[in-house]
C-alpha cells in the first residue's frame, strides 16, 4: 500500500515510470470490469486505455480520499455510462427495497455440498448472461472485491440500490439453477 | 442444509470462482504513448494569463491617461459625459440597461464552453 502511495505521488509529479507501474498493477481489473459490462474484447481494451489516460490527466486532483483502485473503477464505469446510455438509468431504476445485509453463505464441505462442476459451469454461463447492470455490480463485488459501501461510492448510487441490485442478480441466478435442476429431474 | 441454502451456497461459490478475464495484451505501452503526447490541463492556462495581463494593462492605461490629461480637457470630457448620459436618459432610456444586459449575457456565454469541458471531466473522474 505504501509502495502504491509512493508511486501515486511520483506519478502526480509527472513521473511516467511510476504511472506505468500503476497501469501494470491495475490494468487487468480495469479491463475485466470493462469487458464484463461491454462484452467486447476490443472495446474493453479501448475503455481500459481511456481509463488510464483520463486517470493520468486527473491524477493531480486525486487526493487519496478513496482508494486508487476504486477511483479507477469510477472512471471506468463513467466511461461505460458514456458508451451504454441506458446503463446509468437502469441502475437508478433498481430502487432500494433491500436494506439489510445480504448473507454470504459458505460451504463447510465443498466436496460434499457442491455436487458437480456442471452446476458451477452453468452458473458461470448464467452470470455472463445477466443484464449489464447486474454484471457491473457482480464484477465490482466479487471480482474487484469492493464492499457494498465502496460500490455505492464508485457508482454514486445509494447503498440500498447496490444491495437491491446484487440481491436481484442472485435471484436471477437462483432461477437459472432451479431450471437446471428441474431439467435433470425431467431428463 | 435445506435446498434453498444449498442453492445460495452454490451461487455464492460460482460468483467467487467466476474467473477474471485474461487480457489479450498489455495496454501499458499504448497508454504511455498516449500520455507522452498529451499535456495535463493546468489550473491557469496561457489564455487566462494573457487575458488578465491585457485587462490590467488597459485599466492602468486608462488610469494614467486620466492622471496626465490637462485639467481643462478633463473637465470638458466630464461635461460631455454628463451630457451624453442625460441624452441617453431622455432619448434612449432602454439603451443603457440593454447594453449592460447584453454585456453580461455575452460574458456569461463565454464561460459556457469551459463549463461544458469541466462537466465532461467531472463526469468521467
Amino acid at each position: 500500500m505504501d509502495k502504491e502511495r509512493t508511486l501515486i505521488k511520483r506519478a502526480q509529479k509527472g513521473d511516467h515510470d511510476a504511472f506505468a507501474a500503476l497501469v501494470d498493477e491495475h490494468q487487468r481489473y480495469v479491463y475485466n470490469l470493462a469487458l464484463r459490462v461491454v462484452k467486447d474484447e476490443n472495446e474493453a481494451l479501448d475503455l481500459t486505455q481511456d481509463t488510464f489516460v483520463r486517470a493520468w490527466m486527473a491524477l493531480p486532483n486525486f487526493r487519496g480520499k478513496s482508494q486508487f483502485r476504486t477511483w479507477l473503477y469510477r472512471i471506468t464505469t463513467n466511461l461505460c455510462y458514456n458508451r451504454l446510455s441506458n446503463l446509468r438509468r437502469s441502475l437508478n431504476d433498481l430502487g432500494d427495497d433491500v436494506l439489510q445485509d445480504i448473507p454470504e453463505t459458505n460451504f463447510n464441505n465443498p466436496v460434499q455440498e457442491f455436487e458437480s462442476n456442471e452446476n458451477r459451469r452453468h452458473l458461470h454461463q448464467a452470470i455472463a448472461g445477466l443484464d449489464e447492470k447486474y454484471r457491473l455490480l457482480i464484477t465490482l463485488r466479487y471480482q474487484n472485491e469492493l464492499s457494498y459501501e465502496e460500490i455505492a461510492s464508485t457508482l454514486n448510487l445509494p447503498l440500498g440500490t447496490v444491495k437491491t441490485g446484487i440481491f436481484r442478480a442472485k435471484k436471477q441466478l437462483r432461477r437459472k439453477l432451479i431450471q437446471l435442476e428441474d431439467s435433470w429431474i425431467t431428463a | 442444509m435445506d435446498n434453498r441454502l444449498k442453492q445460495d451456497a452454490q451461487i455464492e461459490d460460482a460468483l467467487k470462482t467466476y474467473p477474471l478475464a485474461e487480457m489479450p495484451r498489455s495496454v501499458t505501452g499504448d497508454v504511455m504513448a498516449r500520455i507522452q503526447n498529451s499535456t495535463r490541463p493546468r489550473l491557469i492556462t496561457w489564455n487566462d494569463l494573457v487575458l488578465s495581463f491585457g485587462l490590467s494593462l488597459s485599466i492602468s492605461a486608462v488610469y494614467f491617461a486620466v492622471q496626465t490629461l490637462p485639467p481643462v480637457m478633463l473637465a470638458k470630457l466630464r461635461i460631455q459625459g454628463i451630457l451624453l448620459y442625460q441624452d441617453f436618459l431622455v432619448n434612449a432610456r432602454w439603451l443603457l440597461p440593454s447594453l449592460l444586459f447584453g454585456a453580461a449575457a455575452f460574458l456569461s456565454a463565454l464561460t459556457i464552453p469551459s463549463l461544458i469541458q469541466m462537466l465532461k471531466v467531472r463526469r468521467t473522474t
